[in-house]
């Protein structure tokens, strides 16, 4: 044997080409990337898509504007109430009918409710990616809680059917209310603890500054929205830029990413911008619940809704960030045509670029901080 | 790498991993949150759940006027009910009332629809079946008046509860006017 | 151990067998005692004491049906394992498939050999005993690349490869941690090191000087990184790689890795007893003078306790932190640990020229600064509780 012939002479070395999922315990739900990798540090990472499409847009076009509500909670059942909102807003601008103020209240309340809800999960379920098993047990327990709230206003948990054109189904009840107070005296200590535990600790932020990062131009061009784009430092939320709802009376912060540990746009950015989102919505339901006026929670609508001819997009802010409904209405009581826009689909697109030379540890890091969801993405 | 950042970094661990461990230390000290049903709680859980919890659906026959209106606001075409005029004694009856359980969203817009009250959620959620068939419930076992709702409120007693239970559970919709249990909360 | 057997056939008991085959015999069934009387339910039971204790740090109840308190769940778990099917997947190698977790096993087995249960349980007092223990735990390796390989599984491989640097990089710093203690007992033999100290924590060696105290942390860390612990279970980190080496097997033989990590907690409580803690040591009470029989049994409660409390404590480590990364591993290792064990190893040795008077003062100091930080943990622990109230019983109906 030449002993002055390099190493790698006669060796034949090839890529591994790995799938991660479809059943995978961190892919957010039934997704699929093919990587490529060389056994630690990662060459591409490409989505595979659709494995969790129900064709809610299709159903569209054969139910009811009313009828439609529900199948609005399965688009994202992290996140229902949105869903719901987004295309109850769509449905109310084509007919012009105007929301009730105590419905408006109600709606903002269970909205936020949710939206601690999703977040979470969202940080729960990454921590327990990261190895943390404790906080994301802690997470749901506290999700529990709003869950039984849930319950007592609308009397379902996850699949909520509460906001309806015109206002919302069920009104919130005065001991509701004292009970979603209790609540939130409880749950904000709880979230410093978690903070405590989980965001303080040196292990977790090393796995996690300087991770894959995300700049603004990015951000923009891959059309991140939500908490993603803010993380990178984008200040830009609807609540704030294209106001919708009462949202315009209430006073919040709007968290963006400030690299307090890492680089602006780093994973921990985007989480660490959910937590604020948390405490933030916690300030958004106490004022809501001191100022709720009295009055129906929802207006007088046909029971046949036929909407005018015309079309009209809507959006809302979303825990996974902007999520529109565009229906299309051709005057009878079928919608012509219902398209819904989601944060987590285009997430997707940036995951490929930013996987390159990072290592499989990280890309399941990058995609808990995404927090792409299946429902969301395939419809 | 610095001396002063290694220092910090060590120091920095050290501190965090200590907070942790206090952290999930003290949890050994509080009350587990765990619910252990169905053997380990003093009620049932159907008990505890709230009159709007969306549950599997019942109907009470007996109030039901006929008017398909929950069969029509179904998303999902679960409900299926069959009218007939019965010849001899000229009234409507039921030929069958069926919901399918397990196409059923939960969703509540037949509850809402019906003028009585008669179709709603009740708080049972334990419906496994070991096949698909045992999911179909049948509401009208065998032809039944349908019922007509008495101007000035009902006299018959035995009806008197049924139609009064059937209101309760419409009470909790929210209506257009003035809004139900929470408007005579403040009024009071 | 083998005084006892020399005593016996003194007294005639194995007439006409040569000496040799009672030896043989001897450790046989000894080997068999320890393993099915001691080994295997410790094993069992440290995994249902695990989830419990996870489950109340986690606001839950965990198994508590199967038996009095969910006692038995381990044994459940052991008999279904059992009845599953024996897979081996088509394409894996067989034989090296079906050896790996015995190989594992074994790796961790052979160190009960020198495990001092009291000052006479032990088998065999070997005279370079904690470097039999270091020299053995290494096995374990050849089996982990063996089941990575033989799976026939690229993520099966992945884990195994990481594993098998995680385990021979770790080797050093736990190697040059409990080097401190021999240089301070002067013998590498277990029992020699425990009759080197005392029953009190004064005379232990954790807090002989602040070298060794550092010292201990260092080996602790690093034990739990050769055992594929929680923070360094990236070998079977589940949200990874679905489960590392372990992903193609099923039933018994997946248990078997599992038996031998929980077995191997209980030897690094061991260990770290034996040579930090003062293992069997008891007081030397009156009562115990005239009854041997109650020291045998209060110095083997004693070495338990102590040893089981660090098993406890690489518990709750588990529950509480996140995992690293591979490559922040080995900088872990290589450019934190390593250097900080051989400034340890350096300071006990400059610790051993100081005057006796002055070692007295800094075991003293040691002994305070080890005491302060408990009561600090302590007063921590009592504000989180009273910081944070998880109980929230909105509808108290149950």
């Amino acid at each position: 044997m030449n002993d002055t012939a390099p190493a790698s002479a006669g060796f034949y070395t090839e890529d591994m080409t790995i799938s991660v999922g479809p059943q995978h315990p961190s892919t957010h739900g039934v997704l699929r990337f093919v990587v490529k990798t060389d056994g630690e540090v990662i060459s591409e990472a490409i989505p595979d898509v659709g494995y969790l499409h129900r064709s809610i847009e299709k159903i569209g076009e054969k139910v009811t504007y009313h009828g439609y509500v529900p199948y609005t909670d399965r688009a994202d059942y992290l996140a229902a109430m949105f869903a719901n909102q987004a295309f109850c807003l769509a449905a109310e601008r084509l007919a012009g009918t105007e929301v009730t103020r105590r419905g408006e209240f109600c709606r903002v309340i269970a909205c936020e409710l949710n939206r601690i809800a999703s977040h979470l999960i969202s940080v729960g379920t990454f921590g327990q990616d990261i190895g943390a098993m404790t906080p994301f047990v802690h997470a749901l327990r506290e999700r529990e809680t709003i869950n039984n709230l849930m319950e007592e206003i609308c009397g379902a948990r996850l699949t909520y059917n509460y906001i309806r054109i015109g206002g919302v189904g069920y009104d919130i009840l005065p001991e509701t209310c004292s009970r979603i107070a209790a609540f939130l005296d409880h749950f904000e200590p709880i979230v410093d603890e978690f903070n405590r535990l989980l965001s303080g600790n040196k292990i977790f932020i090393e796995r996690l500054a300087g991770v894959a990062v995300v700049s603004k131009e990015d951000a923009f061009s891959y059309n991140l929205v939500g908490p993603n784009l803010r993380g990178s430092g984008v200040k830009w939320d609807i609540r704030r830029d294209i106001p919708y709802s009462i949202y315009p009376e209430l006073e919040f912060e709007v968290p963006i990413g400030t690299a307090h540990v890492g680089v602006l746009g780093d994973s921990f950015d985007r989480y660490w911008v959910r937590i604020r989102e948390m405490q933030e919505s916690c300030k958004i339901v106490r004022q809501c619940l001191s100022m709720m006026p009295n009055g129906p929670a929802i207006a007088k609508v046909p029971r046949k809704f036929r909407p005018p001819a015309g079309e009209c997009y809507a959006r809302v802010e979303a825990p996974r960030g902007d999520m529109g409904f565009y229906v299309v209405s051709d005057g009878s009581e079928y919608p012509y045509r219902v398209r819904i826009r989601t944060g987590s689909y285009t997430a997707m697109s940036i995951i490929d670029k930013l996987s390159k030379g990072i290592m499989v540890a990280d890309l399941i890091a990058l995609i808990g901080s995404l927090d792409v969801d299946a429902p969301e993405i395939d419809r | 790498m610095s001396v002063v950042s290694y220092v910090r970094d060590i120091a920095d661990a050290v501190k965090s991993t200590f907070e942790g461990m206090s952290i999930t230390f003290s949890h050994l000290f509080r009350k587990p949150m765990t619910i252990q049903y169905p053997d380990k709680i003093p009620i049932p859980i159907q008990e505890t759940l709230p009159r709007r919890y969306r549950g599997i659906l019942e109907v009470d026959l007996d109030i039901c006027t006929g008017c398909l209106a929950c069969e029509r606001d179904c998303p999902i075409s679960c409900i299926t009910i069959g009218i007939e005029m019965n010849k001899e004694t000229k009234q409507r009856q039921f030929t069958h009332f069926d919901i399918d359980v397990c196409k059923c969203m939960y969703c509540g817009l037949c509850s809402e629809a019906c003028p009585t009250g008669a179709i709603r959620h009740s708080q049972e959620f334990e419906g496994a079946s070991y096949n698909p068939a045992g999911l179909v419930r049948h509401f009208a076992p065998t032809a039944q008046n349908l019922y007509k709702p008495k101007k000035g409120g009902e006299t018959d007693p035995k009806m008197v509860t049924k139609v009064e239970i059937g209101l309760k559970y419409l009470d909790e919709f929210a209506t257009p006017d003035g809004g139900g249990a929470a408007a005579e909360e403040a009024e009071t | 151990m083998q005084a006892f057997i020399d005593q016996l056939i003194q007294d005639g008991a194995f007439a006409g067998v040569p000496k040799e085959v009672v030896y043989a015999i001897a450790m046989v069934l000894t080997a068999l005692i320890v393993l099915s009387v001691f080994v295997a339910p410790l094993a069992g039971v440290t995994s249902w004491l695990e989830r419990r204790v996870w489950a109340r740090m986690q606001s839950r109840v965990g198994p508590n049906r199967v038996g009095p308190q969910g006692v038995l769940q381990w044994l459940a778990d052991g008999i279904k394992n059992l009845l599953k099917e024996d897979l081996i997947p088509a394409a894996a190698d067989a034989k090296l498939f079906s050896l790996a977790p015995y190989v594992v096993f074994m790796g961790f087995l052979c160190t009960f050999v020198v495990i001092p249960f009291g000052s006479s349980l032990i088998v065999a007092d070997l005279n370079i005993g904690i470097l039999y223990i270091l020299a053995v735990t290494s096995l374990v390796v050849v089996g982990i690349l063996m089941a990575g390989w033989a799976s026939n599984n690229k993520w099966s491989l992945l884990g195994g490869m990481r594993s098998a640097a995680q385990i021979v990089s770790y080797e050093i710093p736990a190697g040059l941690a409990l080097l401190n203690v021999v240089f301070i007992a002067g013998t590498m033999s277990m029992q020699g090191i425990i009759k080197a100290q005392g029953w009190a924590p004064w005379d232990w060696f954790l807090f002989n000087n602040p070298f060794i105290f550092a010292a201990f942390f260092l080996y602790f860390t690093a034990a739990l990184a050769e055992g594929n612990r929680t923070p360094f279970d990236i070998p079977e980190a589940e949200s990874e790689l679905v489960a590392g080496y372990v992903t193609e097997y099923s039933g018994m033989r997946f248990l078997f890795f599992f038996f031998a990590e929980w077995g191997n907690l209980y030897v690094i409580g061991a260990v770290a007893t034996t040579l930090f803690l003062g293992g069997w040591q008891v007081p030397p009470l009156p009562m115990f003078e005239d009854n041997p029989v109650l020291l045998g049994i209060a110095e083997f409660v004693t070495f338990f306790v102590k040893a089981y409390m660090w098993v406890f404590v690489a518990m709750w480590v588990r529950a509480t932190l996140p995992r690293v990364r591979v490559d922040q591993l080995m900088a872990l290792c290589w450019k934190y640990m390593v250097p900080l064990s051989f400034i340890c190893l350096l300071g006990t040795i400059g610790f051993m020229f100081v005057p006796e008077n002055l070692h007295r003062v800094i075991s003293a100091a040691t002994l305070g600064f080890a005491v302060a930080v408990m009561v600090v943990f302590l007063v921590r622990v009592v504000f989180q509780i009273r910081n944070a109230k998880p109980e929230l019983y909105l509808k108290p109906h149950i």
